[in-house]
């Protein structure tokens, strides 16, 4: 066992401190550059390698922005309240829909992207579902690369300090509990724990339910962000809506090809999902059928799972072949070869498929300058809740964080100014935080992934894509044992340098932290509202009583309460549309 | 099914900065698996120890790379059936950059030469006036197109023999970043790319071997780009000459 106390962890200090390199970190480091005097100390720290780990690189789709042809910020924010049910914090949604307009051009014009055009050399634009205009800009099926490239070039050439594979484990307040000192790191090429005080700090890491047997999102993100807001005291919300998205790859347990999305744009062009006996089902559950929404198709494959109708490992099959195998190869290309290196052959054979954890709508209650209770901390992108309500629309996502990201570090900017003094962090809660990451070695080794896979199963059946209230409380239950059961399981501790064990049971603790609170959010909704659905509640409530959740631990306790959503600028039933506008720009809407 | 129980011979480099050395672990076989899949399991299962890095999982981050058979390929994509020798695998750190532990390499080298190439967009604009509007069939924009799409992985950095014969050599990745931009009508740092690479460590070292290109696992051809770049550079040190 080798414990290190307080004292052994490394001080350092910088002025703005940024957590994450997705899309909203990386705006964080540019904008809070640009807002800041030279000389100004800017720091962003990664739990991976600079814009290498998480999931804004992994956008498929594309970049909502509404750009004129008839679409209005007015049309794209109306469709973005209506797509996450009336639940979404309007001044926020109405932000991401407005400041989508300059940050595009920015991402085109000063970062460097570039995005497909139309032959008279515009950007090309189409619509995704749920939208009433032809809005999402991209690159190929490969948005998210662009992207996170040219972002990534822009942070790597200017005078930012680096901190890569430094995992974030505690957000540390001042004594008096009134504002951020700073953040405590393990450097992980080392082991060794390091201190960093700032005078702002923005949390943008990223979300990312990977507490499901099957999940999408990047290997390294497992919510460490929330469960460090959570150990801080700060408020969560909308914590049960955990997107969905209808078909990923099923290839069985051993392999990390499970869970990684096959392209919504594969049903799109008329991709068949059939059940064990090779039949076509979805046109049982919507009359859309597979043309249904995201969370209407999760819904109709768990439930033909469960009635034992399932594939060779126990999903769905998806058929695109009678589109024509060589049509197949041409239009999905990326798809096809990923499938094809994985053993598969998407264009002829049948692949099998099953709904997939995507993205995490709940996070901090942030407000629209991504200011939070705590002051000194600022949260951006999938860490932070309220932009998208119940349901997050495809094209949304990549917005959202460069949106924020950006606000963040205009508002770091302008708020360090009136700082005059790095802040003296609670030196009991620091050496609290570093003995909790020490706790396993203090305890005999044993496999931290068994209870990792456990874990995953308890969220798939007891709070995953169908929930009643006698599954989540079962799953409350489950998830307590698993804690003790993790506190019980120790790491060695003889090499701590790189050491991928000591993090998969760091990684396991915020897990279950957060894990907790989706199933307590879930079990206080008592209604099937966007991406939550109960079978005990399947109706939505009126949209005029709409509340969101707010959940908040004290002395170890989570309460979950509800508060009314507040219509600020559109009540349900209207609209802000001018009169006579037609519901939908898009030709052939689905 | 028989082939679930097979076991497979695989031999792991575990080392740091200084020293290092091939071990040898056996690991159950799988009909669906890939390099990384059995890497993880010798982690999981094995060795707790074992250092190596991996995040997408889908061969878009570029992070997994590692010499597979001697081999640099993304070990995320990359199925056992495809590198499998005599049942044997042997895994080792990516070529030509330092190792942090075991698998893991520090890729700093290889971004730091991605700067150096002046690989990143030199804004003609601000966010303040409208986006370019750009034919999507002009020429340059179509040899802009061809390189776009590398993820910055480094296997052809670690394919490249005038990379380890040389630590000052740019490498194709950076080279290749540098001829996109120069192709790009948005980019006002021409004169800047060709200046950095024609510098001592610049496109000119690249003796056509071609491994980059061999290699590339989105199938890119970083050499086509560095002979762009050795012509740009070879007319403009003309153009300068008169």
């Amino acid at each position: 066992m080798n414990m290190v106390g307080a004292s052994a962890v490394e001080r350092h200090d910088t002025d703005i401190l940024i957590l994450g390199t997705g899309g909203a970190g990386m705006f964080a480091a540019l904008h809070a550059q640009q807002s800041t005097p030279p000389g100004t100390r800017i720091t962003i720290a990664v739990k991976g390698l600079i814009g290498k780990c998480g999931c804004t690189r992994m956008v498929q789709g594309g970049y909502n922005v509404a750009l004129g042809g008839g679409d209005t910020v007015e049309r794209h924010f109306m469709d973005t309240i209506n797509g996450g049910k009336w639940l979404p914090n309007q001044d926020m949604a109405w932000k991401l829909c407005e400041q989508a307009v300059v940050r595009i051009r920015e991402l085109e014009n000063e970062v460097g992207c570039f995005f497909d055009r139309n032959p008279d050399g515009t950007l090309h634009q189409k619509a995704f579902a749920g939208q009433t205009a032809d809005r999402t800009v991209h690159k190929g099926d490969l948005t998210g690369i662009e992207i996170i490239n040219r972002l990534m070039e822009q942070v790597l050439s200017r005078p930012v300090e680096k901190l890569q594979e430094h995992r974030a484990i505690g957000l540390i307040p001042t004594v008096d509990g009134s504002a951020l000192a700073g953040v405590l790191f393990i450097d992980m090429r080392t082991g060794k724990f390091r201190f960093v005080r700032a005078k702002a700090v923005m949390m943008g890491t990223g979300g990312g339910p990977t507490m499901y047997k099957y999940h999408t999102p990047s290997g390294d993100k497992t919510m460490d962000g929330l469960a460090m807001a959570l150990r801080v005291g700060l408020p969560l919300r909308d914590m049960e809506m955990v997107q969905f998205h209808p078909t990923g790859l099923l290839a069985g347990d051993h392999t990390k090809m499970t869970g990684t999305v096959l392209e919504e744009g594969l049903r799109g062009a008329g991709g068949r999902l059939l059940n064990g006996a090779e039949q076509r089902f979805m046109f049982d559950y919507d009359d859309l059928g597979e043309r249904a929404t995201r969370d209407v198709v999760s819904r109709g494959i768990y439930a033909e799972m469960r009635k034992n109708n399932s594939s060779r490992n126990g999903g769905v099959y998806i058929s695109m072949g009678h589109l024509g195998p060589d049509n197949v190869r041409q239009k999905f290309k990326g798809m096809v070869k990923r499938c094809e290196d994985s053993g598969f052959d998407l264009a002829a054979g049948l692949v099998e498929v099953v709904p997939t954890a995507h993205y995490f709508m709940g996070g901090v209650v942030v407000d629209a300058d991504t200011r939070t209770e705590l002051e000194g901390l600022y949260v951006a992108g999938e860490d932070a809740g309220g932009a998208h309500g119940s349901n997050r629309l495809g094209g949304n996502g990549v917005a959202n964080s460069t949106v924020y990201g950006g606000v963040a570090g205009d508002v770091m900017g302008t708020d360090i100014r009136t700082v005059n003094a790095l802040r003296d962090p609670d030196e009991t809660v620091l050496a609290a935080e570093v003995e909790r990451a020490q706790a396993p070695f203090s305890k005999r080794p044993g496999n931290v992934q068994r209870l990792r896979h456990e874990l995953q199963e308890t969220m798939w059946d007891d709070v995953g894509v169908l929930r009643t209230a006698a599954g989540m409380k079962r799953g409350v239950d489950r998830i307590a044992d698993l804690k003790s059961e993790l506190h019980e399981t120790g790491v060695a501790s003889d090499n701590l340098a790189f050491n991928l064990t000591w993090h998969d049971w760091l990684n396991m603790a915020s897990l279950c932290d957060v894990s907790d609170v989706i199933a307590r959010a879930g079990l206080a909704r008592k209604n099937s509202r966007g991406a939550h659905y109960r079978e005990d509640f399947p109706d939505s409530g009126t949209m005029e009583s709409s509340y969101f959740t707010v959940a908040r631990q004290q002395d170890g306790k989570v309460d979950v309460a509800r508060e009314p959503v507040q219509f600020t600028i559109v009540r349900p039933g209207e609209t802000i549309l001018p009169d006579g506008e037609p519901e939908t720009l898009v030709e052939a809407a689905q | 099914m028989s082939s679930d129980l097979a076991e497979l011979e695989v031999s792991v480099w575990r080392g740091d900065a200084v020293s290092g050395r091939y071990e040898d672990f056996r690991v159950p076989a799988h009909d669906n698996q890939t390099i990384l899949d059995v890497v993880s399991w010798i982690q999981q299962h094995l060795d707790p120890t074992l250092s190596y890095r991996y995040a997408c999982r889908v061969g878009m981050c570029g992070s997994c790379a590692m010499m597979v058979n001697g081999v640099p390929r993304w070990t995320c994509r990359t199925h056992v059936k495809v590198a499998l020798q005599d049942n044997r695998i042997s895994i080792g750190p990516l070529r030509n950059l330092p190792v942090i532990k075991d698998l893991a390499t520090d890729m700093d080298p290889f971004f730091d030469k991605w700067v150096a190439a002046e690989g990143r967009h030199h804004p003609s604009r601000t966010r303040d006036e409208p986006i370019e509007q750009i034919d999507p069939e002009d020429a340059a924009r179509l040899e802009a197109n061809k390189g776009i799409e590398c993820i910055n992985c480094s296997v052809c950095y670690a394919a490249c023999d005038t990379v380890a014969g040389n630590a000052d050599y740019l490498g194709p990745a950076a080279l290749q970043r540098a001829w996109t931009l120069y192709n790009d009508a948005k980019d006002d740092g021409r004169q800047a790319i060709l200046d950095a690479v024609s510098g001592t460590g610049g496109c000119h070292n690249c003796h056509s071997q071609g491994s980059c290109s061999h290699y590339c696992p989105n199938d890119l051809n970083p050499m086509a780009a560095i002979a762009g770049l050795k012509r740009a550079t070879a007319r403009s040190f003309f153009k300068r000459s008169k």
